[in-house]
Order: C-alpha cells, then structure tokens, then sequence
C-alpha cells in the first residue's frame, strides 16, 4: 500500500470522471499532434516539390541595362544587347561538382512574333522538360508534342481570340493551337508557348537561348555553391537563386505553423481548464476522504502527492492516447491535404513531446486543487471529531 | 509523569456575530493503559476535546501534551507525523475510504510510511485477525456489516501499534448487539495496555470504563474514577 495505491484505485472507482479528463486533456494533445504533423507532412511535400519540379536557379545573360520582366529579360520593342547563352554550353551545367543535385535543366528562348496584326512573345521551350516542371500548368488540350504545334497563354487567347485547334500563321509558317494554358498570374499568360528547336529558327536565334531554369534539389543542398559551381562553367551569365519563391513558400508554411500552434495553444487551455475544474471538482467531492488522510497522519505534501499523482496518471494516459489520435487524424487527413507527396514521418520528439506536454498540464493545473486539499482544515474536512 | 496531560485547555469559536466557548480551561491527567470516557451532551465540548487531544485542532490556549510531547509546539508537518505515530482513530461513521478494500483501508496508516509492502500487508492482516475480520481482508467497505466496518476502523487505528486511541462515539451508529460487541474488543485491547479516550454519551458504555470524566458547558464537571487501571504496559 502506497500512495500509487490509493491513486489508482481511487481513478478505476471515479471511471467516468477519469474518461472525462482524459477526452478534455487527450483533445488538446490530439490537435496539437495533428497540427504540428500536419504542418511538417506539408513543409516536407513543399520541400519536395520543390526540389522535384519547382526552378530554383535561374540563368540570364550578363546585362547592365536591361529591365526585368521574365527572370531578368525583357521582351518586345526592347531592343536586348547582350550575349546570348549559347545551347552548346548548356551540358557544362551537368559537370559541376554539386550535379547530383540538379534535377531539372529547361532552356527557353524568347521573342517577339506577329500574329495577324498582334505582337506577342513566343517562348521556345525543350518540351520534355518544361511541361514536366512547369507541374502547375493547367493545359485546356494538351501539351506541345510537335514542332508545328503551340500552346497559348490565357491573355494571349483571350487577346487574338484563339481557339483550340486553332490555325495560326507566324512568320509564314503555320502551327496548331493544341492547348490554352490556364490563368498562371505569371507572365506565361501572356506569351505562345511551342517547341525550342522551332522557336530558334523562327526568331533567328539559332544555338541560342534567352534563359535557363534550373531545378535543384534544394531541401537540405546547398543552392549558394551551386549557383556558384554553376557561375564558375558559364562566366559570361548571371546566376541567381530564386530563393523569393523558395522563402514566400516557407512564409506561407511558417504562418500555417504560427496558426497551428495558437490553435493548439488554444485547445490545450481548454484542455487545461477541463482538468483544473474537473480536479477542483474532484477534491471537494472529496473532502472527508482528505480529511481522513490528514487524520491518519499524512502531511500536507503526501496530500499534495496523492492528487498530483492522479493527475500524472490521467495525463500520461491521456498523453498517450492523444499523440495515437493525433497521429491517426494526421495520417487520415494527410491524403487530402498532401496530394503529391503525402509523406508522414514518425518522429520520437513529437511523442515525447506530447506526452510531456500533457504530463506538465495536467500537472500545473491540478497544483491549485492539489494545494487546495492539502490546506484543508482536518477537522473542518471530517465534521466527526 | 502521567501519559496524558491537559492544562487550562480553551476553545473559543469566534464569527462575526457568534462567540461559543467550547472548551473553558479543562484541566486533566490520564496515565497510561486507562481507558477514560468522556461523556456530555451534544454541545458539551467533548468534540472538541477530541479534536485537540487528537492534534486536528489548535486550542485558543492551554498546553497539551502526551507521552511528554507538547502537541502545539509541533510544526503542522511534524503534528501529522505525531498522529500517525502516536494515535490511532476510531470514527463514529466509520469513515472508511469506500474503494479501497478491508485490508487496504487498514494498511491505509502505512501508505506513507517506508517499509516493505510485505511487512505493511503482514502487520495489516495481523490486526484484521485481532479484530476478528481476517476472512474479510478482501472485501470493499460496501460488502461488510456496520459492525465489521467499525472492526475494520479500529484495526486501521491499531495498525501503527499507536500508544493512544482515540475514539469517537464508535457505537453511535451501530445496534445494541453490535455495540457491545466492539465495546467488548476495546475492553479487550484495553486489557491489552492499549491507553484509550473514548468520546460518548451512551450512560450504557461507562460500565467499560477505567475512568468517567463529565463535560457540560466546555468545563469538566464530574471526574469518576470506576475501576482500578491494569498495571500491563503493553501497547
């Protein structure tokens, strides 16, 4: 017999009242589970996209003087004085010490075309690789798969009034309109879009390219050496990282991570207040027992230990069954919210957290209660002697 | 030195508009193996003196002291620790804890006290049998008779072998039969050198008594000596 005895024994009599600060407590660690797997499982599929389809590094010409409209090139009217990127050197990129981690190499060339009385930009794109990484493109159609073939961006046809099958004469030549490209918010919307080796010619830009988008693996390599490695093979370019997309994506995960925690945060007090009431509740239903306690020769702190003790035991359970539950509902919900990669990652921390976390709750919110029962007058609390 | 000693014990209860003197100025000395009634009517004071004697609650003034120990110049912690040492109480409603079983409500003293479960549950089970309940060890309070519930509180506060017991009115609530029978068992522990102060006010139970004291109005106003105290030592 020892004061684990009495606990025990005490919560298998008090079952319903014990489920109940299960279930307040359990609620709370299971929200705070869910959100925080939730938000890594989706920080790990950001992560992934990223390094599996998302440019990250992109490839301009060396220029002073030109303004900025499509990664560093403008196009149009503008008169573009610089070198070209010659395609001959576009396997350089491959040889660079850190080349296990490019993924993704999609040259582009760029330039204005007339189309009837319109002007528009036509970008010449290496088909395999474009339409691959470009993954949330919205292709009415399909996608280029010829040279004599096009795909228009949204403002584009909405511009010439295009219309899927469309036949379209650039530059006395004639292509088929086989896809419009859903609205992008990027410039894409406003250019055609059609095979690389097609657009050289008709621009006059043979074995010439406008701009190289790059893919590297980007979740744990080191995309600064790599631009670097990357500037080093091809000197006369500039290099950048397009670390904006990479950073306003994180912002976007670490507001959600914000948000989940003061959910949780909220949950968790409410958690708390369950058990604080529910212990409150508790000791004065209990008051001649402790009162017998004390009567018996237990101190105040025996008092103190014998509640605190219930509350460890209802919170660890509750702990536990809250980072199962958490774990089940993130597994449950991941499918839905992680479409491409829906990766859960166990994590030892997460349980050890939660757990620790329920355990400190409970505990810091039956200290009052627990202090409360022991401050109690014995005889007061027997009303027999 | 007697084993009990009382001087000048008061009591005063004091609210905003009430002032009860519950005890006033009770003087008494109980020498060890006695087994004293304290008798009066409700509102006599004899709660109260029980209270105090038993360490529950502090006297507006007067000392107190038994086995030489003065009881209020005890921290609160150690006073806790005196009661578990040195007293043993018998409720008059039993106050066993309802899901905790015979056993486990007897070796309830011993929860906070480091020795060997076995030893705990070896010295529980003793006392179960000295009371005459070893068969009912494993019962719950709910499954035993008013009289084997009031066996089980007086084998709780004998567990600890304490050199004093405490009793308050152990009969009140139990049938004629039943109350003779624990009266019986107290005489016998008292035969024993178990020192007893028994609160009651049941003119049937001085018959059991070594010594009667008469409480009215918070003063002692009878002090009866009924039979001669055995000179055994035994707690």
């Amino acid at each position: 017999m020892t004061l684990k005895t009495i606990a025990l024994n005490n919560l298998r009599r008090r079952k319903a009242r014990m489920a109940f600060l299960v279930i307040g407590l359990l609620v709370g660690i299971a929200t705070v589970v869910t959100l925080v797997s939730l938000t890594e499982a989706l920080t790990m599929e950001t992560e992934h996209k990223l390094d599996q389809f998302g440019a990250n590094i992109l490839i301009t010409p060396r220029s002073d003087d030109l303004a900025i409209s499509y990664g560093g090139i403008t196009v149009g009217d503008v008169a573009m004085q610089y070198e070209p990127i010659r395609e001959a050197d576009l396997p350089l990129i491959r040889t660079i010490p850190e080349r296990r981690n490019i993924a993704a190499v999609a040259p582009k060339v760029l330039g204005a075309v007339r189309v009837g009385e319109q002007r528009v930009v036509l970008m010449g794109v290496d088909r395999e690789v474009e339409f691959a990484l470009k993954r949330w493109w919205v292709i009415d159609g399909r996608p280029v798969a010829a040279d004599d073939e096009l795909v228009a961006g949204s403002e584009v046809a909405a511009a010439l009034d295009l219309r899927m099958g469309q036949q379209l004469e650039i530059n006395g030549r004639t292509f088929t309109l086989v896809g419009l490209l859903q609205p992008t918010g990027a410039q894409d919307d406003r250019m055609l879009i059609g095979s690389l080796g097609m657009a050289q010619q008709l621009l006059g830009k043979q074995d010439n390219i406008s701009l190289v988008e790059v893919a590297a693996l980007c979740a744990d390599c080191p995309v600064e050496e790599i631009v670097e490695q990357i500037a080093q093979v091809l000197p006369y370019t500039r290099v950048i990282a397009m670390q904006q997309v990479v950073k306003s994506r994180m912002h976007a995960l670490d507001q959600f991570r914000l948000l989940s925690l003061s959910v949780a945060g909220v949950v968790v007090f409410i958690g708390a207040l369950v058990v604080f009431v529910t212990m409150m509740g508790s000791v004065n239903e209990r008051t001649r027992e402790i009162g017998i306690f004390r009567a018996l020769g237990f101190r105040r702190g025996h008092v103190v230990g014998l509640i605190l003790l219930e509350a460890f035991i209802v919170s660890l359970v509750a702990g536990i069954l809250g980072y199962l539950s958490g774990i089940g509902a993130t597994r449950a919900l991941l499918p839905f919210l992680a479409t491409e990669h829906p990766h859960f990652e166990w994590s030892a921390l997460l349980m050890g957290g939660s757990i620790l976390l329920a355990v400190a709750v409970g505990a810091l919110a039956s200290l009052y209660p627990a202090l409360h029962a022991s401050r109690m007058d014995p005889t007061e609390a027997l009303r027999a002697l | 030195m007697p084993f009990i000693e009382i001087t000048g014990l008061t009591k005063i209860y004091e609210s905003d508009a009430d002032r009860v003197e519950a005890l006033r100025g009770v003087d008494l000395r109980v020498e060890e193996g006695a087994f004293l009634g304290v008798m009066g009517q409700s509102g006599s004071g004899k709660s109260t003196f029980l209270s105090i004697l038993g360490g529950l609650a502090h006297p507006t003034a007067g000392k107190v002291s038994v086995d030489g120990i003065d009881l209020y110049a005890l921290s609160g912690e150690k006073l806790a620790d005196f009661r578990r040492e040195y007293l043993g109480f018998v409720f008059q409603s039993f106050n066993l804890i309802p899901y905790l079983t015979a056993l486990e409500n007897v070796m309830l003293p011993l929860a906070v006290k480091k020795m060997p479960a076995a030893q705990k549950r070896a010295q529980a089970l003793e006392v179960l049998e000295r009371v005459g309940l070893g068969g009912r060890a494993a019962h719950l309070p709910s499954q035993l008779s008013g009289g084997e519930q009031e066996r089980v509180a007086v084998a709780r506060a004998l567990v600890n072998r304490p050199p004093l017991l405490l009793a308050d009115e152990p009969t009140g609530s139990l049938d004629t039969a039943t109350s003779e029978e624990i009266m019986e068992l107290l005489t016998r522990l008292n035969q024993e050198g178990q020192t007893i102060v028994m609160v009651t006010h049941n003119e049937e139970n001085r018959r059991y008594f070594h010594r009667m004291v008469q409480l009215r109005d918070g003063l002692v106003v009878a002090d009866e000596s009924l039979r001669r105290v055995a000179t055994s030592s035994a707690a």
